[in-house]
């Protein structure tokens, strides 16, 4: 490799220094320079919070080799306001809240500040135009917008500047209120280290061999090449666990890396620790396993069938887990019914596609201690286990937290934390591991997807008397969160009505596709989809208003859950007349709408996608047409 | 993980051609970036070792363009920004800045340039079916004996399928010619996932000439992409309209011919319906943006697809 001199101005100062001609400009500013405010959340180009500017226009530096940036002048995020301080779009992004988890904010903060460069006076929709190029996963971006119209306003004169200026909570009376947060600052500045962010001296580069198969036994797993490589400090596979291999939420079947076969493809096989990234990779090449291809199965139901191909010894049925809900009878229920639907319904695998891939840090301290800092959802959970794993006494064993660039429940599982906590013992140096965008997806657990038969009985006024549910989930290869996911499904499934006769039956089913595991909600819409599409269908068939046959059947204060729990107050009426009135809606069955509805049209309705707010734009117009 | 022992940046066609010679078959030549960097990643081409990357986007000839009234002369090393922040080219290619604004987003743009996107030959490229619809032809140049030997073909016949084309070992695109259509109302219609960053399912240049009455199409052309292995020019519809006087009636007559033409892999149904709805949508913003009769299309139709 020919290192090149590199000579360019970054934030304004001169920078003269090597660089490697595989680098691109995003590596060069974060590893090289350790200005980390931009982060590396795709590598693809997708996602913008990588976006930089060169020679004063807005790019993605994950798609610029390093090269391209000679002679340059580069700015990033930590360019925009000095230290302690924020620009006027920054303030404007705390002050609207317009960050969650902060991931993406340095590049929407970029984006925002270039928008408004090339058109002061951009209107909303252009706005968005303009910010196309960057992905935030948690705000749902109309927080965002509302930032960079308030900047937009105070930067014109339209509002004055004390309209950035924080109304913080009076005598400590916060409910109700419009509380900023906290930690806004430190992400809308760049500021905030996620574990991606972090270094230390010594620090080992970490990288995963992943299965390709389904569904094969290991025959033998050859490291000595790899071994044998300079600058490859160790390598792992199953064979350096200590202690008692393991784990998961409810059930310990996931072993640290695979144990004998692998059961889903992306599945860890064997890890690297080596000097940097490219001779990590190069050593996951030179890794020989044999592997003996056995039969897969990627579907639920296939997979209950008698003679299937069992995954897990322990459960030779391919059941995860059973959760039944028995109330009444329903054959009693059916049968004082006028009407009885049934109907089945399929929810796919989603991914929760956080804008911070999964990434840690682990190192054994001065008095012994292995010490992982990830962005785990259940650090205490994952200290627990590890403990087991690499059989070291509670006290030798410390998580950290690191800020959570996104979650929604795939950062519970302890897929790579193990990993990293092997490594930094048989290195006995700092070891990191961040996960591409696409190892994230191919390996982390999913939302279970699911096929719901639901059987519903209601009379003619549209009470329900009775609720018949199964549902079967694909659960994939490892249990994770799959038992507390089907209880949840199960509970929460036959929704806030309160239902003399209620039958539930969730099942979580192994499989050799990609772990499902926890997603906001936890189960509970895949059921309650069944369970709301049902009583449209049941509204259109009654002759009822959809909004009028949830209230007849909601619970009522006082009342019972399906599964016996008291409630003491119940707010679902309130929230369906609040929703009724906000949405506009036209009372009556469901089959009135369309040739009666008078919404189309509306200025307020949404016309068909299109792009090119800019050329209908006011103020500065780009191009002559 | 794209991994290279060299990055060169040729400051000459001269230089280019000199390092392709010396790095015969270790060799990759870039512009952009912006498709080589995604594609060496998992999922695509995995971990690429290529011993020398040649970044052709600063040869000075590659990044030359003159526009008059007949021609358009694009180097090859032009951004696909450039049809939005360079009023002469909106001017002479009026479909350009509309494909520009659905191309890739605001800051890859700056960077991707318009020999890669013709070099890449993906079947959905964006700006390709504009191109072909200003009949353009690409320069191919490449070093015979010490000098350098051009040649020309026509980009319809360029672009052969899936990532392949008429480019030879050792040739190099170096420009882009076609014809400048100023005056013409122009229309880019392309349909995705999402508005940002997306890969065309169907997308349709259309360009219009009408006469100063707004009634008659004196020349209209039409290209679409996504439907099939490459871009295609709908020349029967072209001729089935030109000469013609504009009426709702007309295009609705015209946007049923394209559909036969769908030849995708996938989702051809779908593709057939959108087909129609963009004939419609293009030909009537087109004709729009030419100046149009207001009262020679239907307040219902433009109301549907304008």
């Amino acid at each position: 490799m020919v290192d090149f001199r590199l000579d360019a101005v970054i934030n304004g100062r001169k920078v003269s220094r090597p660089a490697k001609p595989s680098q691109r400009l995003l590596d060069f500013i974060r590893d090289d320079l350790n200005l980390t405010g931009n982060k590396e959340g795709c590598g693809a180009g997708e996602c913008g919070t990588c976006s930089v500017f060169v020679d004063g226009v807005l790019m993605k530096s994950c798609l610029l080799p390093v090269a391209k940036a000679q002679g340059a002048r580069i700015d990033t995020v930590e360019s925009l306001a000095k230290t302690g301080e924020l620009s006027v779009l920054q303030k404007a992004f705390h002050k609207a809240g317009a960050s969650q988890c902060g991931y993406c904010i340095p590049g929407m903060v970029m984006a925002a500040t270039a928008a408004l460069r090339i058109n002061p006076f951009a209107d909303r929709e252009e706005i968005k135009e303009r910010l196309g190029g960057n992905i935030c996963r948690c705000t749902g971006y109309q927080k965002i917008f509302d930032a960079v119209e308030l900047a937009r306003d105070v930067q014109n004169g339209r509002l004055p500047a004390s309209a950035l200026l924080e109304e913080d909570y009076t005598d400590g009376d916060f409910i109700g209120k419009n509380v900023r947060r906290l930690d806004a600052p430190s992400k809308v500045s760049g500021k905030l280290k996620y574990a991606g962010d972090m270094t230390m001296p010594g620090m080992l580069h970490v990288q995963v061999l992943r299965s390709p198969h389904a569904h094969a036994r290991i025959v033998s797993i050859d490291t000595s090449a790899a071994e044998a490589m300079e600058g490859v400090e160790g390598v792992i596979t199953c064979a350096d666990v200590p202690g008692e291999d393991g784990f998961g939420v409810f059930v310990n079947d996931q072993p640290i890396m695979a144990r004998g076969k692998v059961r889903y493809v992306g599945e860890a096989i064997a890890a690297v620790a080596a000097e940097d990234l490219v001779t990590a990779r190069r050593a996951l090449a030179a890794i020989k396993v044999e592997y003996e291809a056995l039969p897969a199965v990627f579907d639920a139901f296939e997979a209950m069938q008698p003679g299937a191909p069992v995954l897990h010894d322990y459960a030779p049925d391919n059941l995860t887990k059973h959760i039944p809900i028995r109330v009444g009878d329903v054959e009693k229920g059916f049968a004082e019914s006028d009407l009885v639907i049934e109907e089945t319904y399929s929810t796919q695998a989603i991914e929760h596609a956080y804008l911070e891939p999964e990434a840690g840090l682990a190192y054994v301290d001065h008095d012994g201690v292995v010490t992982v800092l990830s962005p785990s959802q259940n650090i205490t959970h994952h200290r627990h286990m590890l403990a087991r794993i690499i059989a070291k006494p509670i006290s030798k064993v410390r998580f950290i937290m690191s800020p959570v660039g996104g979650g929604f429940g795939g950062k519970e599982d302890m897929i790579y934390q193990g990993m990293l906590a092997l490594l930094a013992m048989k290195t006995d140096r700092p070891v990191r591991l961040v996960f591409t965008r696409e190892e994230s997806i191919v390996s982390t657990a999913k939302r279970h997807p699911s096929r719901t038969t639901l059987r519903m009985g209601l009379t003619r006024d549209g009470r329900i008397k009775a609720l018949q549910m199964k549902m079967v989930c694909d659960g994939g290869a490892y249990g994770l969160s799959t038992e507390g996911v089907m209880r949840k499904a199960a509970i929460l499934g036959a929704g806030p009505y309160a239902i003399p006769n209620v039958q539930v039956d969730t099942y979580g089913i192994y499989t050799n596709n990609t772990p499902s595991g926890a997603f906001r909600s936890f189960g509970a819409l895949q059921t309650q989809f069944a369970t709301e599409s049902h009583l449209d269908m049941a509204a259109e068939r009654l002759g009822l208003d959809p909004f009028e046959i949830r209230r007849i059947n909601a619970m009522q204060d006082g009342g019972f859950t399906h599964t016996k729990q008291k409630l003491g107050k119940v707010s679902l009426t309130k929230g369906l007349d609040a929703l009724e009135k906000a949405c506009g809606w036209e009372a009556g069955p469901p089959e009135q709408r369309g040739a009666t509805r008078k919404d189309l049209g509306r200025a307020d309705t949404r016309p068909p996608v299109a792009l090119g707010a800019r050329f209908e734009a006011p103020g500065k117009q780009e191009a002559a047409e | 993980m794209l991994i290279c022992d060299e990055y060169l940046t040729p400051a000459s066609l001269d230089e280019a051609f000199a390092a392709m010679a010396q790095h015969r078959g270790r060799s990759r030549i870039v512009a952009g970036c912006t498709d080589t960097l995604p594609w060496a990643r998992e999922g695509r081409a995995g971990d690429v070792n290529i011993p020398v990357l040649i970044d052709v986007s600063r040869i000075p000839e590659l990044n030359e363009r003159r526009v008059d009234e007949r021609r358009v002369r694009l180097g090859a090393a032009t951004s696909i920004q450039s049809f939005l922040d360079d009023p002469a080219l909106a001017r002479a290619l009026p479909a350009m800045p509309r494909c520009a604004v659905w191309f890739a987003d605001d800051q890859i743009r700056v960077q991707a340039t318009i020999g890669g996107n013709i070099v890449n030959a993906s079947p959905a490229a964006d700006a390709t079916p504009c191109l072909i619809a200003h009949e353009a032809e690409v320069e191919l140049a490449k070093n015979e004996g010490g000098k350098i030997a051009r040649r020309r073909m026509k980009l319809a016949d360029f672009v052969q399928g899936p990532s392949r084309t008429g480019l030879a070992d050792g040739e190099l695109l170096t420009a882009v010619e076609c014809d400048a259509l100023p005056g013409y109302g122009g229309s880019f219609e392309k349909v995705g996932h999402r508005r940002s960053l997306v890969i065309s399912l169907v997308c349709l240049a259309v360009l219009v000439k009408l006469d100063a009455a707004g009634h008659t199409i004196e020349d209209l052309r039409l290209s679409i992409a996504g439907i099939g292995p490459r871009p295609l020019r709908l020349a029967q519809v072209e001729q089935f309209l030109r000469g013609q006087a504009l009426s709702a009636g007309l295009l609705e007559q015209a946007a049923d011919m394209p559909a036969p033409l769908v030849a995708s892999r996938t989702r051809q149904e779908y593709r057939r319906e959108v087909v129609r709805g963009f004939m419609l949508r293009g030909l009537i913003n087109a004709a729009k943006r030419a100046g149009a009769d207001p009262a020679a299309l239907t307040p219902e139709l433009e109301a549907a697809y304008g």
